[in-house]
């Protein structure tokens, strides 16, 4: 088969692989962005054992392999409770890669977020007490756009690595885009010993990484009307 | 009747008593400066008065309202309506803590705004309180000499006209007594000329206030009454020219030659 | 210590129970149940892969389709990760390993698997300009070889006490070879004879001497009643032809093993 004809093959191949790569990557910031909020809110709560727990929970995820955590999410229930809870299927791994993805980058973004809200100098609190502020409109009138200007770098960069760690998934099988552009070096859809479309991922992350990264420099823009 | 009295009042961090039985009364009018070393107090005095710290023991008593009877005050009582009785006080800190995301008038129309929208009025009336509102915070910024600043933002302003800035927002709410916490420390000293200018003015106004201040003779200047704190205790006080003039105790004498000297 | 022996015998009990209960079903009956059976392949030409549609075809992804048809539950292809095979396996996400799988002795021993159908050898592939150096197994030893990591090309060259790169699957390997990063990989004939050569990208490489002699069997979890089933369903399809049909589509007719 000729490179023009391998291209077509090759390009919807990637495309559907790059689709599965997006649908990981998009529900792992609609979960993980909520739930780091909530740990990190937890993690400064008065209650201690709460705060206890939260912080064992985010050391084990964040001192252990995504990779090992993949494979825990999905083969446990099967494995060691004999009941395999995800389902047969591209749909089944899916939620499971989803699941994994979610817990881990809640822990890394609830790091974040509590330190972009205990950077803020307690004489932004103060000064809102002393006006006879409640502390939900400090919270939200005074201090939350400092902390969003504050973590947007850091959060920044988190979701630009996320969107190369859903390559991870492919340790559970998921088709994603890395695990689409190796089926052609084995062989697939009649073209067999091709390594370029491996590497031709690689074009895919750029391109939207670079998407990624205009759009946070711009709402950096937007933000940097104060200091 | 006085506008302020205060009773007893003891506060202490831990095992460090900070407050030390401290008793006084203002006038309404008056200006009331209060002087002493770094660590003598008078900062954890001003928190009190705002509460921003829960005082031991003691009472805080505003145009004849008992606002805090720690005594009788269990922590409960003591959040209960804080929010309504720190309005009797307004507070310029050192640092200014303008909110560096509003503009100088949005800073001062923030919490006048916040406190209008808990009127039940505010839908009907919104339009023109809000016009209101407005025109109160620009007049208490022209009064600061900021007339051209007011759309700045806190960056783009200067460290003396950052402090004016947050004294006129202090001002908005019309708080009985409006203190100052060194609001001149953080200056440069060819800026801190401006803002002791606007203080004087406020004094000339007959403005109640409490300067907790390092410049001995601008306290003499602008106060009727000086305190002199020394390790939590009131050591002297009196009229400036008492306390300035023939100070009775060693411990002030030594304090304030320490600063003549300087 | 005889508190110790008490504890460790009741922890035998549960596990042996546990065990029993796993052991009683009938693999079959689960399967019939459920109504399809899984089958666990990776892309691997000409056994299982994807035609220009997308759909599933190949020596072992057709078979795979009669023998759901001789149960009478539907089929679904999975594709897993090869590493994983026995975790797939056993966590119950597939319910065979049916992809020109070489019964190794690790293999038999973590999967009951069927009766072997098929033959297949590891060979050696390199530069096609180097080939013919290296004529004789002897002449092979001071190479580096790209192999698989637990396949049985790894064990061959293990057996050979030859140097072994390790890497994650039999493409790789080739690509080592490609890339100058190891002299030559050690893989499946089958896979070689549709890898290597015009139209690919290794058309630089060839393969040529033949390692051992092996055979692909189908796994299923161990004790599973489906292993003995489909020997019976191959056996019948052998008898009347359709087996040797199949073979004949994918051209692996002379590979296959027929009693």
């Amino acid at each position: 088969m000729s490179f023009g004809e391998q291209l077509p093959i090759v390009f919807s191949a990637l495309n559907t692989g790059f689709l599965q790569t997006m649908r990981l990557f998009l529900i792992t910031l609609v979960g993980a962005l909520p739930l780091g909020m909530l740990l990190a809110i937890g993690e400064m709560s008065r209650f201690r054992l709460l705060r206890t727990i939260i912080k064992t929970v985010v050391w084990i995820i964040r001192g252990s392999p995504l990779m090992i955590q993949l494979l825990i999410i999905f083969y446990f229930p099967g494995l060691v409770f004999n009941t395999p809870l995800w389902g047969s299927g591209e749909s089944g791994r899916l939620a499971a890669a989803s699941v994994a993805f979610i817990i881990n980058y809640a822990c890394y973004f609830c790091e974040i977020f509590r330190g972009g809200i205990q950077s803020i100098p307690v004489g932004q609190e103060e000064a809102g007490l002393v006006l006879g502020m409640k502390p939900t409109q400090i919270f939200f009138r005074v201090k939350l756009l400092q902390v969003i200007k504050a973590i947007l770098p850091p959060i920044s960069n988190e979701i630009i690595t996320l969107v190369k760690d859903t390559s991870l998934a492919r340790i559970i099988a998921l088709q994603e885009i890395i695990w689409a552009g190796q089926a052609f070096m084995k062989g697939s859809r009649g073209i067999s010993g091709v390594i370029w479309p491996l590497f031709f991922t690689g074009v895919y992350y750029l391109a939207f990484t670079g998407i990624l990264t205009l759009l946070f420099g711009r709402l950096e823009k937007k933000l940097s009307f104060f200091r | 009747m006085a506008i302020l009295e205060v009773q007893n009042l003891r506060k202490s961090f831990g095992s460090t008593l900070v407050l030390d039985d401290i008793s006084f009364t203002m006038e309404k009018g008056a200006v009331l400066s209060l002087i002493g070393s770094s660590g003598s107090g008078k900062t954890t005095l001003l928190r009190c008065l705002n509460f921003l710290e829960q005082p031991d023991s003691g009472i805080i008593r505003v145009n004849g309202e008992t606002l805090l009877d720690a005594a009788a005050a269990t922590a409960s009582d003591f959040h209960r309506n804080l929010r309504l009785k720190r309005l009797h006080f307004g507070l310029v800190f050192q640092s200014f803590n303008l909110f560096p995301q509003y503009t100088a008038l949005e800073n001062v129309m923030l919490a006048e705004k916040l406190l209008a929208r808990e009127q039940p009025d505010w839908k009907e009336r919104k339009a023109a309180r809000l016009q209101e509102i407005q025109a109160h915070a620009e007049s208490l910024l022209a009064d600061m000499g900021l007339k051209d600043r007011m759309n700045n933002y806190p960056h783009q302003l200067s460290g003396g006209q950052c402090q004016r800035v947050a004294i006129a927002r202090a001002l908005a709410l019309n708080p009985d007594i409006l203190c100052f916490d060194e609001p001149t420390s953080a200056l440069d000293p060819e800026l801190t000329g401006e803002v002791l200018r606007v203080i004087r003015s406020l004094a000339s106004l007959h403005t109640t206030m409490i300067i907790v201040t390092h410049e001995m003779s601008f306290a003499r200047d602008v106060a009727d009454h000086i305190i002199f704190l020394d390790s939590g205790k009131i050591c002297e006080e009196g009229t400036p020219e008492e306390v300035f003039g023939n100070p009775q105790q060693e411990r002030t004498r030594q304090f304030l030659s320490n600063y003549a000297q300087q | 210590m005889k508190k110790i022996i008490a504890l460790l015998l009741c922890l035998m009990l549960v596990a042996v129970a546990a065990f029993a209960v796993a052991e009683g079903e009938s693999d079959k009956a689960y399967v019939l149940e459920k109504g399809t059976l899984i089958v666990g392949i990776t892309d691997f030409e000409p056994m299982d892969y994807k035609n220009e549609a997308g759909e599933w075809i190949g020596f072992d992804a057709d078979l795979a389709v009669a023998f759901a048809n001789y149960l009478g539950v539907k089929v679904e292809f999975q594709e897993i990760d090869w590493d994983n095979k026995i975790f797939e396996l056993n966590g119950k996400n597939i319910d065979c390993v049916w992809n020109g799988m070489t019964l190794t002795d690790e293999v038999l021993s973590a999967m009951t698997c069927s009766k072997p159908y098929m033959n297949n050898a590891q060979i050696v592939v390199m530069r096609a300009d180097k080939i013919a150096d290296y004529a004789t197994v002897e002449s092979l030893s001071s190479l580096i070889f790209a192999v698989e990591a637990g396949s049985a090309g790894e064990a061959e060259v293990n057996a050979l006490g030859y140097q072994v790169n390790a890497v994650q699957n039999q493409a790789a390997a080739l690509m080592e070879v490609k890339a100058g990063t190891s002299d030559a990989a050690v893989i499946d004939a089958l896979m070689a004879a549709a890898m290597v050569g015009e139209g690919t990208s290794y058309a630089d490489l060839a393969y040529s001497l033949p390692l051992n002699e092996e055979q692909y069997g189908v796994g299923f979890r161990t004790g599973s009643d489906l292993a003995a089933e489909l020997d019976a369903f191959l056996a019948a399809s052998a008898a009347d032809g359709t087996l040797q049909k199949v073979a004949e589509t994918y051209k692996v007719q002379a590979a296959i093993v027929t009693e």
